[in-house]
C-alpha cells in the first residue's frame, strides 16, 4: 500500500506543486518570522546586556501611561553619583544626561535624524568598557560648541568633521561643531546619535547643570549587581529613585525597543496565518479533485481487497508527503525570507548582521507543524470521501466522485453558523458599550466567514447565474459553456472563490472603517478648527519653546493658542482610576475652536484649578458639575481640580485620550513645569490675509523642521495619512492573499482542464478555435473569481458597516463606504481571473486534438 | 444480394462527384529505422453523396486514415482535399473552420458536452461559428432523428443511443459536406446500434448526406453503399454494396492468422448462404474486437 501511495504521489506531482507551493508559502512565513524576531531579539540582548552598567540610578516610575509625552524630562539631581560612589563596593560611576526624540539639523536647515521613526538621541560623551560606540576620528567634545556624530548618519547625512549643526533642545537651540565620529562596536538600533561633554549635555539638553537623566554605576569585583543594588536603595531610600541591575536594564530596554519588534513579529505571523488560511481551501481542492480523477483507480484498489482505512491512509500518507516537502522547501524559504528582511532593516539603518542569524529550536518545529498540520488537515475531508468510494467504481464509467452529492448538510451547517453570526453583528450595531460591542463583532465576523465558507457552494449556482447571466448573449456558447462549467461542480467554485472571498472581504471591512474613520475625522476637524493655522510635529510631538517665542514673533501673527498634553492618573466618584492624556490650552480657545458644551464654557474650565471633561465620560463615572476630583501627574504631583465644563463633542476619546479631559495652562504649568507645546493655533492678525501669514510662519518655521504649518485642509490631510498607515497594512495582507488565491485559481482550472480533456478534444475536433477555447477558459476563470470578489465584498461591507457602529460608539459617527475600491476590487477581480487562465488556457489550448479524444 | 445493393441507390441523388480525395497520403509515427508506416500512400476518392465504410483490423490504419482525411491530424507525405480545398496546406485556424463548417463528426463515445442540452449541443458547431441554424432543415433533422422530445436533456438524462442519436444530429445539423463516423455503434447495445446506422443511411438516402464511418463491425459495414479494405496502411480492396456475409468472408481473406477460429464459426457458414438482405445486421460482431 505504502508503494502504491508513493507511486501516485509521484504520478501526480504535477499536479500538487501548486498545493505544494502553498504550503510553502505558509511555512517561509511563520519560520521566516520567527527566525527573524529570534535574530532581533538575541542581537538586542546581547547589545543591553553589554552595555548596560551594573546598577543604574534613575528617577521613579510614576506608571503613567499616557500616550502623548507631555516633553518633560524626568532627572536626578547629578550630585547623587557623588552619594552613591561613596558605598560601599561601587568602583566608578557616571552622570548620564540623555534626551531622546531631539532635533537636530545641518546649515540647511534639514533634519540629519532618521526619517523613519527611529530618534534622534543627544547625550554626554564617557567611554567605558560597556559603551556601544567607539571614537574612530576626531577628539572627544570639549566645552559647549563641540560635538561627535555617528558614523552611520554622518555618512548617510553627509557631515564631516569641521560641519556644523544645530541642537534643537528644550532649553534652546544652540550650534555644535563636528569634532569627532564615533562609530557603533555594536548593533546600530537605527537611532542617530549626537555626543556632547557632561556639562553641556546637562546645561544645554536638560536645562539645568546639576541635573542627570541617571546615574551609572560599575561594581568593583567580586560585587554582585544585586546585592549592590541593594546598598544604593538602602543609601538613597529605597523609595527615592528607580534602582536597576544590570539585567533588569536589558530586560526593561529590550522590552520598550519589543513593542516595536513585536509588531513586525505580529505583522509577519498575519501574514502567515492568512497563508496558511488561503492554503488550506487549495490543498483541499486539489486533493478532491485528484480523488474525484482517481475514483476508477481507488475502486480497483478497493475491489482488490483494500479496506477503507487503507485507503484513507493511503490519502493521508500522501498529504503528509506533501507537507513534508512543503515544509522543508518552506523552511529554506524562510531563511532566506528573514535574510531578507534582516537586509531591509539594514536599509532603515538597523544594522543587524544575517551572518549571526538565530534559528531556534522552536522555529523548525513550528515550520513543520503547521505544515504538516495544514496539509494534514486539508486532505483529511477529501481523504474520508476517496474511503467511501465503492468498489464498483471500479467497474462502471462513474460520474465524478463529489459533484453531484447534495448541499444539504453544507446548508444546514452554514444556515446555523451563519445565523449566529449575523446575530452577533446584529447585537453588535445595537450594543451600546464598546467593549461587548467589539467581541461582539469579532466574534460575528468569524462566524459570518465561516458560514460563507461553508454555505459558499449553495450560493455559486444562484450567484454564477446572474454574474454569468449576460454571458451567452455576449459571448455566444463559448459564454454558456464557461458559465455552465463554472456552475459544474459548486463545492470546487466556492473552495476556489473562498481563498479570493477571505482577502476581500477583510480589505472591505477595513476600507469601510478607514473611510468612515477619515470622514468622521473630516467632519470632526471642519465642525471644531477654528484656528487659520496649526503649528505642529507630524506625529504630534511636543517641540521647544523656543519654536512657541519664534512664532509668536511672527509678522502678522495674530493670537497664538498653546496646546500641551500631559499624562495624567484621576480618581473618579465611582472609584475607577483612569489613567489618559489631558490636554491644556491657553485661555482664548474659543477663538481658535467650537466646542460645544454640555454645561459650563471654555472660560471656566481653562481657569486654574479647574478641568473639563466629555459629558458621557463624567456620566459613566458619576462626576457632576462642580466635583472636584484628585489628580495625579508625572512625578507623583498630585492636585485636586474641579471640574467646571461639560463638553459634548463627536470624537472626544481617541489617540489614548479617554475621557476628554483638558484644564488651562496655567494648570499644566504648575504640576508639569518642564512640559513643551503640542501645537500651536494660530490666527492672522486683523488686516493679514492667510497667504501672508503662512508665508510668513513658513519662513519662520524654516529652521525648525519638525514643526510644519497646516491649515484645515492640510490638517485633514495629516490625520488622513495617520489613518492611511493602518491601510497600508490590509493592502499588503490582500496583496499576500491574492497572490495564493490566484494560485487557487490557476490550481482549480489546470486540474479542471486535465478532467476535461476529452472535452476539450471534441470540442475542438468539432471546430471549437484556439483562441475561443482560451476564451471559454479565461471566461470561467473571471465568473470564479468575480464570485469570490462579489461574496468577500458582500461579507466585509457588513463587517465594515458594524465597525462603523462600535467606531459611533468612540463618537466617530460618519459611515463612508468607498464604493470607488468596491468598484476597483471587482475589475481587479476580473484581472485576477484572466491572469490566473493564462497558463491553464493556453495549456489547453496547445492540447492534441486526437490524444485529446481518445484521452481516458 | 444485388437487390439489396439496388435498394441502397434507389431514391438517392446520383453520385455527383468528390467529397474528399487523397493522394499518395502517407502518415508515418516516429521516425528513421523505428519508424511505423500507419498509411503507405494511399490514394482515395470518397463520393459525394454515398456511404462508404472503412474496414480493417486493428493497426490497419482506418482511424488515422479518417483522422486525416477529416483534418484532425496531419500528414507525413501526400495531399488531402476536401472538395477543391487542398487542406494538407491548411494551418491550424483554417482546419479548425474547416472541421468547424464543412464536415461533421461523431465519435465512438463522449460525443456530447455535458454542460450543455441536447438542443445545444446539436446546434454547437454553427453557434461557435456565430451563424444561424437553418430552422427547417434543423427540424427535419429532429425530426428525423425523433429527438423532438428530449432537446431539453442533458447527455447524462440520456441513454447511450440517444446520446449517439444527438451526436448524429450535430453532424448532420450544419449540412456539412462530409460526415466523418468513428466506430459510431461502438458502445451500444445491437439495437441501438441498428438504430443509428439506420439513421445514418437516412442521411445519405433522405437528406443527400455524404458519410464515411470506420468499423470493425461487418453488420455496421454491411450498411453502406462501398466498403474499403485497410490492411498494413493500404487500401487492399474495395466492395460495393455490401452485405454482411460477404464482407465476413472478405475479411477472413484479409485478417491472416488470426481469422482461422472465425472460418469454423457455425454461423457464418449456414447463416452465410442465400440470407435475406436484412440478416447483415445480425452477422457476428466479434470478428474483429480489439
Amino acid at each position: 500500500m505504502l508503494k502504491a501511495t508513493l507511486r501516485s504521489f509521484l504520478a501526480h506531482k504535477g499536479r500538487l506543486v501548486l498545493s505544494a507551493l502553498a504550503v510553502v508559502l505558509s511555512v517561509a512565513f511563520v519560520s521566516g518570522s520567527l527566525i527573524f524576531s529570534d535574530t532581533v531579539t538575541r542581537t538586542f540582548d546581547r547589545l543591553f546586556a553589554s552595555t548596560s552598567a551594573d546598577v543604574t540610578v534613575g528617577p521613579k516610575d510614576d506608571d503613567l501611561g499616557g500616550q502623548m509625552p507631555s516633553g518633560a524630562v524626568d532627572t536626578v539631581p547629578a550630585s547623587l553619583a557623588e552619594r552613591v560612589a561613596k558605598v560601599d563596593g561601587v568602583a566608578d560611576t557616571h552622570v548620564d544626561a540623555a534626551v531622546e526624540n531631539i532635533t537636530v539639523v545641518d546649515r540647511d536647515n534639514e533634519s540629519v535624524g532618521p526619517t523613519t521613526g527611529a530618534p534622534t538621541i543627544a547625550t554626554n560623551w564617557y567611554l567605558t568598557d560597556r559603551s556601544p560606540v567607539e571614537l574612530t576620528s576626531g577628539h572627544p567634545p570639549k566645552g559647549p560648541g563641540q560635538a561627535l556624530l555617528d558614523a552611520d548618519t554622518a555618512k548617510k547625512k553627509d557631515v564631516a568633521i569641521g560641519d556644523t549643526l544645530t541642537v534643537l533642545a528644550a532649553p534652546g537651540s544652540f550650534k555644535v561643531k563636528i569634532v569627532g565620529i564615533a562609530t557603533f562596536t555594536t548593533t546600530n538600533p537605527g537611532a542617530a546619535l549626537v555626543f556632547l561633554d557632561t556639562p553641556t549635555a546637562q546645561s544645554r539638553l536638560l536645562g539645568d547643570p546639576d541635573a542627570a537623566t541617571g546615574i551609572s554605576v560599575t561594581a568593583d569585583p567580586g560585587v554582585g549587581d544585586a546585592r549592590l543594588k541593594e546598598r544604593i536603595a538602602a543609601a538613597l531610600g529605597p523609595g527615592t529613585y528607580e534602582y536597576q541591575t544590570a539585567d533588569e536594564q536589558a530586560d526593561s530596554a529590550a522590552a520598550s525597543l519589543g513593542g516595536f519588534l513585536d509588531v513586525i513579529k505580529y505583522v509577519m505571523l498575519g501574514f502567515a496565518g492568512i497563508a496558511t488560511l488561503v492554503g488550506v481551501f487549495l490543498i483541499v481542492n486539489t486533493f478532491s479533485m485528484l480523488i474525484a480523477q482517481r475514483t476508477r483507480e481507488l475502486g480497483l484498489l478497493r475491489a482488490l481487497g483494500a479496506d477503507r482505512r487503507q485507503v484513507r491512509r493511503s490519502v493521508l500518507a500522501e498529504a503528509a508527503l506533501l507537507g513534508l516537502v512543503g515544509s522543508t522547501l518552506g523552511l529554506a524559504a524562510g531563511i532566506g525570507l528573514a535574510f531578507g528582511l534582516i537586509e531591509l532593516m539594514g536599509a532603515f539603518g538597523m544594522n543587524l548582521k544575517s551572518t549571526e542569524m538565530a534559528v531556534g529550536v522552536g522555529t523548525p518545529i513550528a515550520a513543520y507543524v503547521v505544515g504538516l498540520g495544514v496539509t494534514f488537515v486539508a486532505a483529511y475531508l477529501p481523504a474520508r470521501r476517496a474511503a467511501t468510494v465503492s468498489p464498483m467504481a471500479a467497474l462502471t464509467d462513474a460520474e465524478i466522485a463529489g459533484a453531484g452529492r447534495p448541499l444539504r448538510t453544507r446548508a444546514l451547517v452554514g444556515g446555523v453558523v451563519g445565523a449566529a453570526g449575523a446575530a452577533a453583528l446584529v447585537g453588535c450595531a445595537l450594543s451600546s458599550d464598546t467593549g461587548s460591542a467589539a467581541s461582539l463583532l469579532g466574534l460575528g465576523v468569524v462566524l459570518t466567514l465561516i458560514a460563507t465558507v461553508i454555505a459558499g457552494p449553495l450560493l455559486v449556482r444562484p450567484v454564477i447565474r446572474v454574474l454569468g447571466g449576460a454571458f451567452p448573449a455576449l459571448f455566444g456558447s463559448v459564454g454558456r459553456m464557461s458559465q455552465r462549467n463554472a456552475l459544474r461542480n459548486p463545492r470546487r467554485t466556492g473552495a476556489t472563490a473562498a481563498a479570493l472571498m477571505v482577502g476581500l472581504a477583510l480589505v472591505a471591512g477595513m476600507s469601510v472603517a478607514s473611510a468612515s474613520m477619515t470622514k468622521s475625522f473630516d467632519n470632526e476637524i471642519d465642525k471644531t478648527l477654528g484656528a487659520d493655522f496649526v503649528v505642529q510635529n507630524q506625529n504630534f510631538l511636543p517641540f521647544p519653546q523656543e519654536v512657541t517665542d519664534k512664532v509668536r514673533d511672527t509678522e502678522g501673527a495674530g493670537l497664538v493658542v498653546r496646546q500641551r498634553f500631559a499624562p495624567v492618573a484621576v480618581r473618579l466618584p465611582d472609584g475607577k482610576r483612569v489613567e489618559t492624556t489631558a490636554a491644556a490650552y491657553d485661555p482664548r480657545l474659543d477663538e481658535v475652536a467650537n466646542v460645544t458644551y454640555a454645561e459650563g464654557d471654555s472660560a471656566a474650565a481653562l481657569t486654574d484649578g479647574a478641568l473639563g471633561m466629555d459629558v458621557n465620560f463624567a456620566r459613566e463615572h458619576d462626576v457632576t458639575l462642580g466635583d472636584t476630583v484628585p489628580v495625579r501627574f508625572p512625578g507623583g504631583k498630585d492636585a485636586e481640580l474641579k471640574v467646571a465644563a461639560l463638553t459634548d463633542q463627536d470624537t472626544a476619546d481617541g489617540f489614548g485620550m479617554q475621557g476628554g479631559l483638558f484644564f488651562g495652562t496655567g494648570t499644566v504649568e504648575r504640576y508639569v513645569p518642564d512640559g513643551q507645546d503640542s501645537a500651536l493655533y494660530v490666527n492672522a492678525a486683523s488686516g493679514v490675509g492667510a497667504d501672508e501669514l503662512r508665508a510668513n510662519l513658513e519662513r519662520t518655521l524654516d529652521a525648525y523642521p519638525q514643526v510644519q504649518v497646516r491649515d484645515q485642509a492640510d490638517y485633514k490631510e495629516l490625520v488622513r495619512g495617520q489613518i492611511a498607515v493602518l491601510l497600508y497594512l490590509v493592502y499588503a495582507l490582500l496583496g499576500l492573499a491574492i497572490v495564493i488565491a490566484v494560485l487557487g485559481v490557476v490550481n482549480t482550472l489546470a486540474l479542471s482542464v486535465v478532467e476535461r480533456t476529452r472535452e476539450i478534444g471534441l470540442l475542438r475536433a468539432i471546430g471549437l478555435g484556439r483562441r475561443q477555447l482560451r476564451r471559454m477558459i479565461r471566461l470561467e476563470s473571471v465568473v470564479i473569481a468575480v464570485f469570490g470578489a462579489v461574496l468577500g465584498l458582500a461579507l466585509g461591507l457588513v463587517w465594515g458597516v458594524c465597525v462603523q457602529q462600535v467606531l459611533a460608539l468612540q463618537g466617530m459617527k460618519a459611515l463612508a463606504i468607498p464604493w470607488g475600491t468596491v468598484v476597483a476590487v471587482v475589475i481587479g477581480s476580473a484581472v485576477v481571473g484572466v491572469v490566473a487562465a493564462l497558463l491553464p488556457a493556453l495549456r489547453a489550448s496547445r492540447m492534441n486534438v486526437l490524444a485529446a479524444i481518445a484521452h481516458e | 444480394m444485388s437487390t439489396a445493393a439496388a435498394e441502397h441507390s434507389l431514391g438517392r441523388a446520383e453520385a455527383d462527384g468528390v467529397a474528399a480525395r487523397a493522394r499518395g497520403l502517407t502518415k508515418a509515427y516516429g521516425s528513421g529505422e523505428t519508424a511505423v508506416l500507419a498509411l503507405d500512400s494511399v490514394d482515395v476518392d470518397i463520393t459525394r453523396g454515398r456511404f462508404t465504410a472503412v474496414m480493417g483490423p486493428s493497426g490497419s490504419g482506418k482511424s488515422t486514415l479518417m483522422h486525416c482525411l477529416a483534418g484532425l491530424d496531419t500528414v507525413s507525405a501526400g495531399q488531402v482535399w476536401l472538395g477543391d480545398t487542398e487542406i494538407t496546406a491548411l494551418k491550424d485556424r483554417e482546419l479548425t473552420r474547416l472541421r468547424r463548417d464543412r464536415i461533421g463528426f461523431m465519435f465512438q463515445s463522449f460525443n456530447l458536452i455535458p454542460t450543455l442540452n441536447a438542443a445545444e449541443n446539436i446546434t454547437l458547431p454553427m453557434d461557435i461559428a456565430g451563424r444561424k441554424p437553418d430552422e427547417k432543415w434543423l427540424d427535419q433533422v429532429i425530426d428525423t432523428l425523433g429527438l423532438r422530445n428530449r432537446l431539453r436533456h442533458r447527455p447524462s438524462q440520456l441513454s447511450g443511443g440517444q446520446q449517439q442519436r444527438v451526436a448524429c444530429a450535430r453532424a448532420l445539423a450544419s449540412r456539412p459536406e462530409l460526415i466523418f463516423a468513428d466506430e459510431p455503434t461502438g458502445n451500444l447495445d445491437s439495437r441501438a446500434g441498428l438504430e443509428v446506422l439506420g439513421f445514418l443511411r437516412e442521411a445519405v438516402d433522405q437528406l443527400g448526406q455524404t458519410v464515411v464511418m470506420v468499423t470493425h463491425d461487418p453488420g455496421a459495414a454491411a450498411h453502406s453503399d462501398l466498403v474499403l479494405y485497410l490492411a498494413d496502411g493500404r487500401i487492399v480492396d474495395r466492395m460495393e454494396h455490401p452485405t454482411a456475409e460477404a464482407v465476413l468472408e472478405r475479411m477472413r481473406l484479409f485478417s491472416g492468422s488470426g481469422a482461422q477460429p472465425s472460418a469454423l464459426d457455425p454461423r457464418a457458414t449456414t447463416d452465410g448462404v442465400g440470407a435475406p438482405a436484412d440478416a447483415r445486421t445480425t452477422g457476428p460482431t466479434d470478428l474483429d474486437k480489439d
